[in-house]
């Protein structure tokens, strides 16, 4: 029974999923730079192309970690994507403690990345990877903090299942004052978490050639950029199922998840496209102070009910 | 000091080390001195004058090989090229390395490319050659022979 | 006319360019610089610019192949996983151009790597980059 959500939610449809908003992004990129984008079927066409080169492994690299951890970043994204589906399909189908599991294995492919730069035996891999721990102690910080918002709004509960109901009717988190300013952390936290700029700092193309995923090719480059596809999809289906009542499949309710999912997309794409680079101690400033001083005052108003 | 105070200046000081002084244009000045009081006299205009050493250049004419140090003041705008005539069987001078560190790389260029010998260089390795270029083969001489077998020379046309 | 395999489609449909300099003026490196920007718009056609040599499909050659330079070219050719195409761009990758009988440059680039493509132009315009690239996907598409 969960095999088969496992199967086809976790893996099939979010894989899915994934690759259209990867399109959706690529093409945003595209036409808010004045230019036609990439015809649609193109994250699909990259990955079978990479499937079909040969992997290379380099010398001095520890092949097993090597090779196993795209493996682990894939597998995490699909687990945790299950779990929400299975919430959000029939809602008591939770846990007691789920929305934990969920944060812990949404942390794993960040991991993954980290552990296949040190793997690789390449100094600028350990650069990246290096940069990639920093700014993962950075974000992780108010990303958690403004996790405990919906919980403590939904009565302290740690069900998934439960702050969903507790948004049923209409009465989203986003519309409070508390919810609103962690809905905006959190926002940035996931740009943080998906490595797209203004915080790619782990794997800056112009910089550090690539950072983490320099000496990656064949299938494991593939299958971490599937991951990536995948976590593009899963963050802010995460986030609107905590804060905007998550996805209603009955009649009207269609269009306006769609439409739910379609405008966390696009703030994600204009802020990627309006801004450059930062620097690592600049992120990690950013996160400690005014991220996680915003994310306490949402916990403070939400404990006094605003 | 202007100009003109610059000119009378070094021709009153180096008397007895300059060949020839020639000093036509308004901002180029070429003085030829003899090969034994060159780091005298570069010290001096480095030094003292507090010019710019700019770059170094040398060729081969087919009597001798000469190598010109250029200096910029710029407070002037005169650019002044010292000129030493050097022996073309065995080039050989003194280094100016150790009175300023810029010219250490342009004579370790000059020593492989035209075969110039610098006594007092502390470090006079290949710079720009490959490791595989034979020794004693100078490219920028005038009597530069083809030595490799694998070359393409023709055009293929 | 034979079916190509999913393969060679899927790499002339998203080939993934990689500039390598030997010694050259960089006025083509300037251009190949021209071809990757918005007015051109490579991205259609599902070229990236690839910042690893391990992410490359295509190598892009510049300047004529001096002796030191090309024992690194050769070094990375290898570390390119295959398949990989070789495309010169301008006249001193093709065949040294004025530089043919310079010391420092013995052979032309095709006596040292397997070249797919020649671009000529001292520097070719991005125009004629983007036409040499279709050019080289058509030819492949033809089935050699």
């Amino acid at each position: 029974m969960y095999a088969i959500y496992l199967i086809v939610y976790g893996i099939i449809l979010t894989g899915v999923l994934g690759v259209i908003a990867s399109w959706i992004d690529r093409k945003v990129t595209a036409r808010i730079h004045y230019r036609v984008g990439p015809p649609f079927l193109q994250p699909v066409i990259d990955i079978i192309k990479l499937m079909g080169k040969e992997t290379v492994v380099p010398e001095g690299a520890s092949k097993t970690t090597f090779l196993l951890a795209p493996i682990m970043g894939y597998a995490s994204i699909s687990v945790a994507s299950a779990i929400l589906w299975m919430n959000q399909l029939e809602v008591t189908q939770g846990f007691l403690g789920d929305i934990i599991v969920v944060i812990y294995l949404l942390t794993i492919p960040s991991i993954s990345l980290m552990l296949g730069g040190f793997a690789s035996g390449n100094p600028l891999a350990r650069v990246g990877a290096s940069r990639e721990m920093k700014l993962m102690l950075s974000y992780e910080l108010p990303f958690i903090f403004a996790i405990l918002v919906p919980i403590i709004k939904s009565n302290y509960s740690l069900r998934l299942g439960q702050i969903l109901a507790s948004q049923a009717g209409g009465n989203v988190f986003a519309l409070s004052f508390s919810g609103a300013i962690a809905l905006i952390v959190s926002i940035i936290c996931i740009q943080a978490k998906m490595g797209i700029v203004p915080f790619d700092i782990a794997e800056a193309e112009t910089e550090i050639m690539g950072g983490v995923i320099i000496e990656y090719s064949g299938t494991p480059l593939a299958i971490f950029r599937l991951m990536k596809h995948m976590m593009l999809f899963t963050l802010p289906f995460f986030l609107i199922i905590l804060y905007l009542g998550g996805f209603n499949f009955q009649g009207i309710g269609i269009l306006y998840s769609i439409l739910k999912y379609v405008l966390m997309l696009v703030i994600i794409v204009v802020i990627k496209n309006t801004n450059p680079r930062v620097r690592i101690d600049h992120a990690m400033r950013f996160f400690w102070g005014p991220a996680t001083i915003a994310s306490i005052v949402a916990i403070i108003l939400s404990i006094l009910g605003i | 000091m202007t100009r003109e105070e610059l000119v009378s200046d070094l021709k009153e000081r180096f008397k007895s080390d300059i060949i020839d002084f020639y000093d036509r244009s308004p901002t180029r000045i070429y003085i030829e001195i003899k090969p034994e009081s060159l780091v005298k006299v570069a010290s001096y205009i480095f030094k003292d004058l507090k010019a710019r050493f700019n770059i170094a250049s040398a060729l081969d004419a087919k009597t001798h090989i000469e190598i010109l140090y250029h200096f910029t003041l710029e407070y002037l705008r005169v650019l002044v090229s010292l000129r030493v005539k050097l022996n073309r069987d065995r080039p050989k001078i003194d280094s100016l390395a150790p009175v300023f560190k810029g010219a250490n790389w342009i004579e370790r260029e000059m020593n492989e490319l035209l075969g110039i010998d610098f006594t007092g260089h502390p470090n006079l390795k290949r710079l720009l050659l490959p490791e595989s270029w034979p020794e004693g083969v100078y490219p920028l001489r005038a009597d530069y022979k083809e030595w490799d077998k694998n070359a393409v020379r023709d055009r293929g046309v | 006319m034979a079916k190509l395999g999913i393969k060679t489609r899927a790499l002339l449909k998203s080939p993934w360019v990689f500039h390598v300099a030997t010694g050259s003026c960089n006025n083509c490196d300037i251009e190949i610089l021209d071809v990757l920007t918005p007015r051109f718009d490579v991205e259609r056609f599902g070229i990236l610019l690839a910042p690893s040599i391990r992410h490359a499909d295509v190598l892009l050659i510049t300047g004529a192949g001096s002796r030191k330079s090309m024992e690194r070219v050769m070094r990375l050719y290898e570390m390119a996983p295959k398949p990989c195409l070789v495309v010169c761009i301008g006249e001193c990758a093709m065949s040294r151009g004025i530089f043919m009988p310079s010391y420092n440059m013995p052979k032309p680039i095709d006596h040292y790597l397997p070249v797919d493509a020649y671009i000529p132009g001292c520097p070719p315009k991005p125009e004629a980059i983007i036409a040499g690239i279709v050019k080289l996907i058509e030819k492949k598409k033809g089935g050699k």
